[in-house]
């Protein structure tokens, strides 16, 4: 029997190159859009410019071209670099770096859980109104609620402070990253780290360890705007500590925060496998008080002699 | 146990048979000398086959088919109850779990013996396209026919029971095979020297009912574990995959995306192993899961409908699902529903949704990967599983037989038109050098293969997604695993 | 050219195992040689060759010399060993019966001579391997068998006990040609009379074939096969093997006893009446394919030659 060569099926169809009769081509069609298809969201991109633009795969849901994407990624990534408090601007980037790949990893992260598995089915949201902060208020000050809660109020933040999340395509892709975005402030109140640039700093190089996402990552060129000692401080004992527990400890978009708020904050971090950082807040305060009183020392002496 | 004689006509065989006629002469002399020692001499025959699965009923039906080899003095031992074979009957909608995918040269040979045309045909379902993608990158190969030969087939499925019970009518038809049914082998030994003749060289198999075969060419047809093998002290070596395939009978929602005139294969390489799904008449289909001995055993454990669910999942579902599907002992048929919301997947491209599986048909068998050191020794031939086991992945386990089995005959035909002695080492030779490289390459392709899809992430992920993706771009290349799988190719090695 | 390869390797074979007496033909050289015939006529050969003194027509061929009794006392163990030195000669004689069938089936007679119970007789059969596999075919009678050498046909028959398909139809007579009773009428005579690798080793293979000439039936046929003496035979198996690398001693290859196809036919056909018919088949030895049909190496390598006896015009 003679060797016939089959026919270059999803190759040539992707380029257009279909030379098939009628019949054939209309068979091959869908086998072609199966391989464009073949990861996941990326049909989306592909298939339409910036005059066609298709309709949103959920509310609030903006379609980007990769080009678009790529600017939005520069853009969003040099503001956030220069003014580390616009959180929208930290958002997109997040947004913009974080498809398709690492937003698949850390969605795959959450399905092998059971607990993930079921935050995603039970797509929570993490509000003031979800979350009930006077009843929070009322637990005590070890449990998870009690330390959010503290945080909260010490930090003078709030839970709706976070921006819906519009650059994602895949649906459910989007809810991971709005999930992510939302328990952030758990992070805190979990590692304790306060909301300084310093802070930020030594939680996202935590977070990078912990769910590899980009934006987390490049979030870590702020160390640059720290002051020398600052960074020295970060070097020396938050980047190794971050690394150490981001890597080790258990995935935290795991952690179903709504039902965790009476568990004991020391429980949970040694279920996460996660170590406590030295306190920030408490080291900055000290450390202002030797200077404080290095400086009235000095003035002291100086009126002394 | 008496043998059962199949036809009346190994008494007429003609006188040109190589040792039919000193065997019967030979038998009062022997008995007459050797009367104190033995109370039974063995029965001379020119090939005794051990094993009647597909192989060894193949190869005596090679045998017999062809008039110049037809005039050999042959039997079949055989230790299950072949009346059960030859009654094997199922109503027309429901399959029997193991089946095979047989090659168009395979089915040629059968054809070529006779074979082909007593197997239910009704039952057998050809099909012409593959579907073979990789379950973590979702990288393609679509197998088929360009558009001279579009709509030829690629393989047919058959159920390894429809090709025994249509090989041992075949054998029927053609009689003068003794069949020693439902006899065990107690022992396989050499033969003795008398007076006049010296068997000392000669394989003498003793059946448990205390008959004793004395055999020109011993061939082993006799399974992975082969006392055949054993006997002729030939080593067989391998590992086992620590891969369970599972089996069942697949009832879908339809005749497939094609109709019944386009059949298609589907296989998904999951880090656990490829999942095959293979298409039966109408809208059923076959199950060849490999994967690990503990996703078996739940697999086997799980109702119905969530065993339908995770194969269902199997096809379209992220690893990551399969992985936790296959923790819980129940509930895999809503975790499936919530999925499917979230999992894109052309259905085109996917087999048709399973909506049922037909009971007792859920079954799961140990994969191995064993080759013999050879195939030969002297008046010791082995064909099929006795020389070889390869993974289910490429589905070319019982070609490799009918492979064997055809080349063995040749050989032994060649052996009798030249008056070779065609137990003889030397006069199988050709057996095996003509089989051993071939099913070594094959043996090979498919270890690595499934070795290659057994990562789950790492640098092979993506390099085995560029070969695949390459693969499929290149149309001389892909038409040559093509041919290769069709079996017509295999003589390049 | 394929047959340069090949007898290089039976040169050697022959060299390990062939007597050391003067008369058996023996070369050695890393060249081509046609010598083949010499290596497998071995034992065949030794009915001729061992005393050549004593093959002058009319005398009586009994002894053999007792160098090739031991030397024949050591191929016995290796005649039928696969892997031994017979390996290339057992690899031959599936082709001889190719020949042979070939031969026969060539004739254009009405009605066509029977095919069935042909009686077979192998002059210098040594240890059987075609005469074995002749009586194993479906549609052989009975085949007579002869060497003089006791030695090797004792190995014969010992071997011919392992099949038992052979005891009805394979007889061995341990006698030269001369000693074996002419059959009484034409058509007692065989249907194949086959000399392999003998004719080279005769002194006198005019004598030779003129004794086996009667043997052969009105219709039958007069197989034979040997090497053609060219100078390439004479450069590989005298000169290279036996005057320049003196591998082998001196005098051991008579180069003038080889025999040219052309020399078959004319002995045959001009010399000698009755013989119609010649049909001829160069073969050669392709390392790792084994033997070869290849037409027209019968000029220069080893060769299958057949002539048929004129049939009865009944």
């Amino acid at each position: 029997m003679k060797a016939l060569p089959p026919c270059l099926r999803s190759a040539s169809s992707r380029h257009g190159l279909v030379q098939n009769h009628a019949l054939q081509r209309r068979q091959q069609l869908p086998i072609a859009t199966a391989v464009l298809c073949s990861t996941h969201s990326k049909s989306g991109r592909r298939s339409f410019s910036v005059l066609n633009r298709p309709p949103p795969n959920y509310p609030g849901h903006v379609p980007l071209t990769g080009l678009e994407r790529a600017a939005l990624a520069v853009g969003s990534g040099i503001v956030s670099f220069l003014d580390p408090y616009r959180g929208d601007m930290i958002a997109a980037l997040g947004e913009a770096t974080a498809s398709p790949y690492f937003i698949e990893r850390l969605r795959r992260a959450m399905l092998a859980s059971p607990t993930g598995r079921r935050i995603l089915r039970d797509r929570p949201r993490i509000t003031s109104s979800s979350l009930n902060l006077p009843r929070l208020r009322s637990l005590p000050a070890r449990t998870v609620g009690g330390t959010y809660v503290a945080w909260l109020d010490r930090e003078g933040v709030s839970p709706d402070t976070r921006s819906s999340v519009r650059f994602i395509d895949d649906e459910e892709c989007a809810y991971v990253m709005q999930r992510y975005r939302e328990s952030h402030d758990f992070y805190h109140a979990l590692t304790g780290l306060p909301i300084v640039r310093e802070g930020e700093v030594a939680l996202k190089a935590f977070e990078f360890a912990n769910t590899l996402l980009p934006m987390t990552g490049l979030s870590m060129l702020a160390v640059a705007t720290l002051r020398p000692a600052e960074r020295r401080r970060f070097f020396a004992v938050y980047a190794p500590w971050a690394v150490r527990n981001g890597l080790r400890g258990d995935e935290v978009i795991n952690v179903y925060w709504e039902e965790e708020m009476e568990t004991d904050v020391d429980a949970l971090r040694r279920r996460l496998g996660i170590e406590r950082p030295p306190d920030l807040r408490e080291i900055r305060k000290r450390e202002r008080e030797e200077r404080r009183r290095v400086k009235e020392g000095a003035a002291a002496q100086a009126v002394a002699s | 146990m008496g043998s059962i004689v199949l036809s009346g006509r190994q008494l007429q065989r003609p006188l040109s048979s190589l040792c039919r006629s000193c065997s019967r002469r030979l038998l009062p002399r022997l008995s007459r000398s050797y009367a104190a020692v033995s109370s039974q001499q063995p029965d001379i025959y020119d090939v005794v086959c051990v094993g009647g699965g597909p192989a060894g009923l193949s190869l005596l039906t090679a045998l017999r088919s062809n008039p110049t080899t037809a005039g050999l003095r042959v039997a079949l031992v055989e230790a299950q109850d072949l009346e059960k074979v030859r009654s094997w009957k199922l109503p027309p909608d429901r399959f029997s779990n193991r089946c095979s995918s047989l090659t168009p040269a395979s089915a040629q040979f059968l054809d070529n013996v006779g074979a082909w045309a007593h197997l239910h045909r009704d039952r057998v379902q050809p099909y012409h396209e593959m579907q073979v993608w990789d379950g973590v990158t979702d990288a393609r190969i679509e197998f088929e026919w360009t558009p001279p030969a579009a709509g030829k087939t690629i393989a047919y499925m058959t159920e390894n029971l429809n090709l025994t019970s249509g090989l041992l009518r075949r054998i029927d038809e053609l009689g003068g095979v003794t069949v020693f049914n439902s006899a065990r082998v107690a022992g396989i030994s050499f033969g003795e020297e008398t007076e006049d003749l010296d068997l000392r060289e000669w394989p003498v198999v003793h059946l448990a009912s205390g008959q004793r075969l004395a055999a020109r060419l011993l061939v082993g047809a006799d399974g992975a574990n082969s006392p055949v093998r054993a006997f002729a002290g030939i080593e067989s070596r391998g590992w086992d995959y620590e891969r369970h395939g599972v089996v069942a009978t697949l009832e879908l929602e339809g005749e497939g995306w094609g109709g019944d005139a386009m059949k298609i294969a589907y296989q998904r390489f999951l880090p656990t192993g490829p999942v095959a799904m293979l298409p039966l008449p109408g809208n059923l289909s076959t199950l060849v899961w490999s994967t690990t001995p503990a996703n078996a055993a739940l697999l086997k454990s799980l109702s119905p409908k969530d065993f339908v669910a995770l194969v269902n999942a199997a096809f379209r579902l992220r690893p990551v699902d399969l992985e936790y599907m296959h923790t819980i002992s129940s509930g895999q048929e809503e975790e499936l529903a919530w999925r499917l919301q979230h999992t894109q997947f052309n259905r085109r491209a996917i087999p048709q949704t399973v909506v049922g599986v037909q009971d007792g048909t859920i079954a799961s068998f140990p994969l191995k990967m064993r080759h013999a050191d050879t195939y030969i020794g002297e008046r010791v031939a082995l064909v099929g599983d006795a020389a070889h086991s390869i993974h289910p992945l490429a589905g070319q386990g019982l070609n490799q037989g009918q492979g064997d089995v055809e080349s063995l005959a040749r050989t032994i035909e060649f052996s009798v038109s030249h008056g070779q002695d065609l137990g003889t080492r030397m006069s199988l030779e050709s057996y095996n050098s003509e089989r051993y490289g071939p099913n070594h390459v094959l043996l090979g392709v498919c270890d690595k293969l499934h070795k290659i899809y057994s990562a789950g992430s790492g640098p092979l992920v993506p390099l085995r997604s560029l070969g695949l993706s390459a693969i499929n771009a290149l149309g001389p290349v892909k038409s040559f695993f093509m041919e290769q799988a069709a079996g017509n190719g295999i003589k390049l090695f | 050219m394929p047959p340069r390869i090949k007898p290089a390797l039976l040169r050697q074979l022959r060299y390990l195992h062939l007597p050391s007496s003067p008369s058996p033909v023996r070369c050695t050289s890393s060249f081509p040689s046609r010598s083949f015939s010499a290596t497998t006529a071995s034992a065949s050969a030794s009915a001729s060759h061992s005393s050549p003194n004593s093959t002058s027509p009319n005398s009586t061929f009994t002894t053999v010399s007792p160098d090739e009794v031991s030397h024949f006392n050591a191929l016995a163990s290796s005649w039928w060993d696969p892997q031994g030195p017979s390996r290339i000669l057992h690899l031959m004689n599936p082709l001889r019966h190719d020949f042979i069938r070939s031969c026969r089936s060539s004739v254009l007679d009405v009605p066509p001579p029977p095919s069935n119970n042909l009686k077979y007789l192998d002059i210098g059969c040594g240890g059987g391997i075609f005469a074995e596999s002749a009586a194993r075919l479906p549609t052989t009678a009975s085949v007579t068998a002869i060497d003089p050498s006791p030695e090797v046909l004792s190995v014969a028959k010992a071997h011919a006990k392992r099949d038992p398909a052979l005891r009805s139809k394979l007889t061995y007579l341990n006698t030269p040609i001369e000693n074996l009773p002419v059959p009484s009428t034409p058509q007692d005579g065989y249907d194949i009379v086959s000399i392999f690798e003998v004719i080279e080793h005769v002194p006198y293979p005019a004598d030779f074939l003129d004794r086996c000439a009667p043997f052969v039936k009105p219709g039958g046929w007069l197989v034979l096969s040997t090497i053609a003496r060219t100078w390439l035979s004479w450069v590989t198996t005298n000169l290279v093997a036996e005057d320049l690398l003196r591998i082998v001693p001196k005098g051991t290859h008579d180069w003038r006893k080889y025999i040219n196809e052309e020399e078959m036919k004319t002995y045959f056909l001009q010399k000698r009446a009755q013989w119609t018919e010649p049909r001829c088949m160069g073969v050669v030895y392709v390392p790792g394919l084994g033997w070869k049909e290849v037409p027209g190496s019968e000029k220069v390598g080893n060769y299958f030659f057949a002539v048929r006896k004129v049939p009865d015009t009944a």
